[in-house]
């Protein structure tokens, strides 16, 4: 293992590591711009420079591996000069955007700026070459080429991670302009990972665009439910509002994360969201909704009708169990069931799971342990209660169903508007048999309630009280892997 | 070294004269004994760095793995056009140091990498490729060896840049000319990722010589660690301009008046580019006091460089002349890193100003701050090859500066 000296302290550094990569895992930062921890090396933007004792020149941390014994000065004047150096030239054609810059905040120029440059500008504003701007480059982007670095680190997230190489760098020189390769768009799953790893305002999220100020934001982490991979992410919102999901990197599952988990939020607040329930095709608060649904159970429990229950891949552990358990132990039906076990695997190579549900791997586990029975064997009932994509997808008339849902839709005569995971707690099991939870990071309407909190409701009504421990054992029984 | 022998380009001159001779003598020797032998000649690149060439032909690793030659004939420095004139007089000399270096290093393929304008070049290297194959010394089992080794001729785009050497390995992959940051050096991680030798026309053309007469003769030719000989490509109003051989270590003054024959009438000596266009500027009176090898030049403050000599006459305005320079750099600049990126630009838009009576006082020490903050701080050094003649200009003529920026230049006149 070499030893170094970074800054008059020693430090063991891995064999062939960088010198930005040991001196970042010892807490001394070295600022950059094309370095990307999950890129590959690209060393030209030349912000990283750092004095290494024998050698005449600088040299860039990012691609530089320390050898045994190697001195390194990060905070030299030499180094400071050189860093103040690349940063004017870098702002030398910049636009003065930062009014209307989306990056403000958390742009890499700004920072740095205030830590390193500090200089008035020597360029004559006419002077500064111009480049195209406002471009609608896919689905989810637009780039301004006036702000881009040329740090290439979109260039590489395209090559590297979804391979499907769609920018490149138009001429060269100070002409260079990231431009797309083909007639076609920038549309690949993982597009919005552009707008966050580009280091200044060149990409920006058409979703994200103008809505906030990045540091009028809070985070929240959670994890996404689009599919069983189950991506780790940060929840930016404020007042109230979600503005934007960021992946939250780690070792285990993500680095990134896709354009369609990054856009799930909008179930939240969409024109479509359900916020009050519906009993009989009539909408009421939440505590009348909820002694409407007891009625029609009651009734149904005492006409020996055939009451059946939905477990879903899409819900929580939690509100799976006190589903089962209101049917079983409430409504004493045996009418339990839930979807058979789904094939997994990463369908792309990178992310996104065949599995498109975020919790099969535990639902498949309580159907073993519980003995339920798989949807393609409900053939007949009375009353259903369910999830309401499950429900679209059987073959069972909406009016004998009692759909828990996010969404509005005027076809059910029976919705319960409950809270989405952005708005409560639950616990999934991901494809890699990881539990993770996820966390509200806003308040739901008024008028919703958990899944969970509804079977407990209703449990109430009956004359039951289960105990938490009691709908809480089901995790001493199932398999789980925890982040160590 | 014959060189420049004329009416030797096609094959049967060539070998009436000595050609491939050495190719044969190669076969008798060790791998590692030719490598011994360049070392010993003391041969430096001469594409523009001067690095010794046997040591470079020493990193290669000795496995068992696919590894190339490949001959940089990009030349396109402006000032430079000395390794045209081997490929017009004699290409056979070029194809036969190719074959050694690659019996030396073990390569079974080698690249001729060229310039793309040079559309007639290429074709007469092609005709003596095919040429050398027909008669045996290209291909399968050469001269009963047991060596296999083939050349493909690669023609460049018209970038400058693809001179630099990892960036014409990007060139002959197909991708974007852009240089690659080192390390891995080309010798450990070249071309498609295998060790790889590139050595400049002229380099490869002086390798015959050395394998038939012994590095140690070689040697003998020049000055201690300049030693051999070396084309200098020489433009301006000199009597006699042209591509000449001369032994290193010979006096400018001599060369100069011996050989080039002087000023044109009516014209006076005021400064000198020896080495090619991305060298600093050194004065007539400099020029007149050195010789002409490595170290000599280096002393001075500049460099041999690839030997694109240009005289500069006192009638040429100094300002005129670096801002041609900066437009060439900036237009090939290939713009991965930020300073020379941004610097060449700035550079030039400034230079356009002190050229046109526009600037500011505070621009010419702008232009060299400019510089210094590119210089050293690139991927490759043409970031430097545009910083280093800046700041030789400005600090050997000042003077010219200052009246473009007063507005009374005697010399353009504009
Ligand atoms: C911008 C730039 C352009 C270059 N152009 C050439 C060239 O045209 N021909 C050449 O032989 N070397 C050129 N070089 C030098 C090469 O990178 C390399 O050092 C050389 O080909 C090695 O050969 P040698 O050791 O035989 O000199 C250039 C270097 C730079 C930085
Ligand atoms: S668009 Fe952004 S990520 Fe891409 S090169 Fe420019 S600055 Fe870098
Ligand atoms: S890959 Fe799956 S879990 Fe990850 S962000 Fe996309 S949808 Fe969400
Ligand atoms: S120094 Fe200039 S030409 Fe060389 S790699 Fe950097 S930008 Fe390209
Ligand atoms: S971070 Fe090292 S050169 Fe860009």
């Amino acid at each position: 293992m070499p030893k170094v000296i970074i800054d008059g302290k020693e430090f063991i550094a891995k064999e062939n590591e960088t010198v930005l990569n040991v001196a970042e895992r010892n807490g001394i930062y070295i600022p950059r711009y094309c370095y990307h921890p999950a890129l590959s090396i690209a060393g030209n933007c030349r912000m990283c420079l750092v004095e290494i004792e024998k050698m005449p020149k600088l040299q860039i941390a990012c691609a530089t591996t320390v050898t045994d014994g190697m001195v390194i000065h990060t905070q030299t004047e030499k180094v400071k000069k050189a860093r103040q150096d690349v940063l004017e030239f870098l702002l030398l054609n910049h636009p003065l955007d930062c009014p209307i810059c989306d990056q403000v905040g958390e742009c890499y120029l700004q920072d740095y700026y205030m830590e390193y440059g500090l200089k008035k500008s020597r360029i004559d504003l006419k002077d500064k070459n111009r480049k195209p701007k406002r471009r609608d480059i896919g689905k989810h982007l637009i780039l301004d080429n006036e702000r881009c670095i040329l740090c290439t680190r979109c260039v590489r997230f395209c090559e590297e991670v979804t391979k499907t190489s769609e920018l490149f760098i138009n001429s060269r020189g100070d002409h260079s302009f990231i431009d797309i390769k083909t007639e076609e768009k920038l549309d690949n799953d993982y597009s919005l990972n552009i707008a966050d790893i580009c280091p200044v305002g060149a990409f920006t999220s058409k979703d994200f665009r103008f809505k906030e100020r990045v540091y009028r934001l809070s985070s929240t982490s959670s994890i996404c439910l689009s599919c069983a991979t189950g991506c780790k992410i940060k929840v930016q919102h404020n007042n109230g509002k979600i503005y934007r999901i960021l992946p939250d990197p780690n070792i285990y599952t993500n680095t990134w994360i896709c354009d369609n988990g990054r856009m799930s939020y909008k179930i939240t607040a969409g024109p479509d969201r359900l916020t009050k329930s519906i009993i009989k095709s009539e909408e009421h608060h939440l505590n009348k909704a909820i002694i409407k649904l007891f009625d029609i159970l009651k009734e149904a429990k005492e006409k020996n009708l055939k009451i059946a229950i939905l477990l879903s891949d899409y819900l929580s552990i939690e509100d799976n169990f006190a589903l089962y358990y209101l049917g079983f132990e409430i409504l004493k039906t045996d009418l339990i069931y839930a979807s058979k076990e789904k094939e997994q695997k990463i369908e792309d190579g990178i992310l996104i799971n065949k599995d498109k549900t975020p919790n099969s791997n535990a639902v498949s586990q309580i159907s073993k342990l519980y003995g339920i029975k798989k949807y393609e064997d409900l053939k007949d009932c009375d009353l259903l209660i369910g999830f309401y994509d499950d429900i679209e997808k059987l073959n069972i008339p909406k009016n004998k169903s009692v759909a828990l849902s996010y969404k509005a839709d005027k076809e059910y005569d029976n919705l319960i508007a409950i809270k989405t995971y952005f708005e409560t707690e639950g616990s999934f099991i991901n494809w890699q048999y990881f539990l993770r939870k996820t966390a509200p990071s806003v308040s739901a309407p008024t008028d919703t309630i958990s899944v969970y909190d509804l079977c407990l409701k209703i449990s109430e009504l009956f004359g039951y009280y289960p105990k938490e421990k009691e709908l809480n054992k089901i995790f001493n029984e199932l398999k789980y892997k925890t982040e160590d | 070294m014959n060189i420049l022998l004329n009416d030797n380009f096609d094959l049967k001159t060539y070998i009436t004269n000595g050609g491939y001779n050495a190719l044969k003598k190669s076969f008798t020797l060790k791998p590692e004994e030719i490598i011994e032998e360049v070392k010993k000649s003391g041969l430096r690149g001469r594409g523009g760095a001067g690095f010794p060439t046997g040591l470079k032909w020493s990193f290669i690793p000795k496995t068992k793995t696919q590894k190339y030659i490949v001959c940089n004939s990009d030349e396109s420095e402006p000032g430079t056009f000395k390794d045209r004139e081997i490929i017009h007089k004699n290409p056979h000399s070029i194809i036969e140091g190719m074959i050694i270096a690659g019996y030396a290093i073990g390569a079974s393929k080698g690249y001729f990498y060229i310039r793309g304008e040079f559309a007639r070049e290429a074709r007469i290297m092609e005709k003596s490729i095919y040429e050398a194959k027909e008669a045996g010394y290209l291909g399968k089992n050469i001269l009963k060896s047991g060596f296999d080794f083939d050349i493909v001729v690669v023609r460049g785009a018209g970038a400058y840049i693809c001179g630099e050497e990892t960036a014409l390995l990007e060139s002959i992959e197909g991708k974007q000319g852009k240089p690659r940051i080192k390390p891995p050096f080309p010798a450990v991680k070249g071309l498609y990722g295998c060790p790889t030798v590139i050595n400049n026309v002229e380099t490869l053309a002086s390798v015959p010589y050395i394998v038939i007469y012994g590095g140690e003769n070689y040697s003998k030719i020049g000055v201690e660690k300049s030693s051999g000989t070396k084309l200098f490509s020489v433009s301006g109003p000199v009597k006699k301009p042209g591509v000449y051989e001369i032994p290193l270590g010979l006096s400018f003054k001599t060369f100069f008046y011996d050989w080039l024959g002087g000023m044109k009438e009516g014209e006076e000596l005021k400064a000198v580019i020896p080495g090619g266009s991305s060298v600093p500027v050194i004065t007539a009176e400099e020029a007149m006091n050195t010789k002409l090898d490595y170290e000599s030049l280096q002393k001075i403050g500049t460099m041999l460089g690839s030997g694109g000599m240009i005289i500069i006459p006192k009638s040429q305005c100094m300002v005129e002349l670096l801002y041609v320079l900066a437009r060439f750099y900036h237009h090939e600049s290939c713009g991965q890193c930020t300073p020379c990126r941004e610097g060449s630009g700035w550079i030039e838009k400034t230079l356009n100003k002190i050229l046109n009576y526009k600037a500011k006082k505070q621009d010419l020490d702008l232009i060299v701050d400019i510089s210094n903050n590119m210089m050293g701080r690139t991927i490759c050094p043409l970031a430097d090859a545009l910083a280093m003649p800046v700041i030789s200009f400005v600090q050997k003529f000042r003077e010219e500066f200052e009246s473009h920026i007063e507005g009374n230049c005697k010399i353009c006149g504009k």
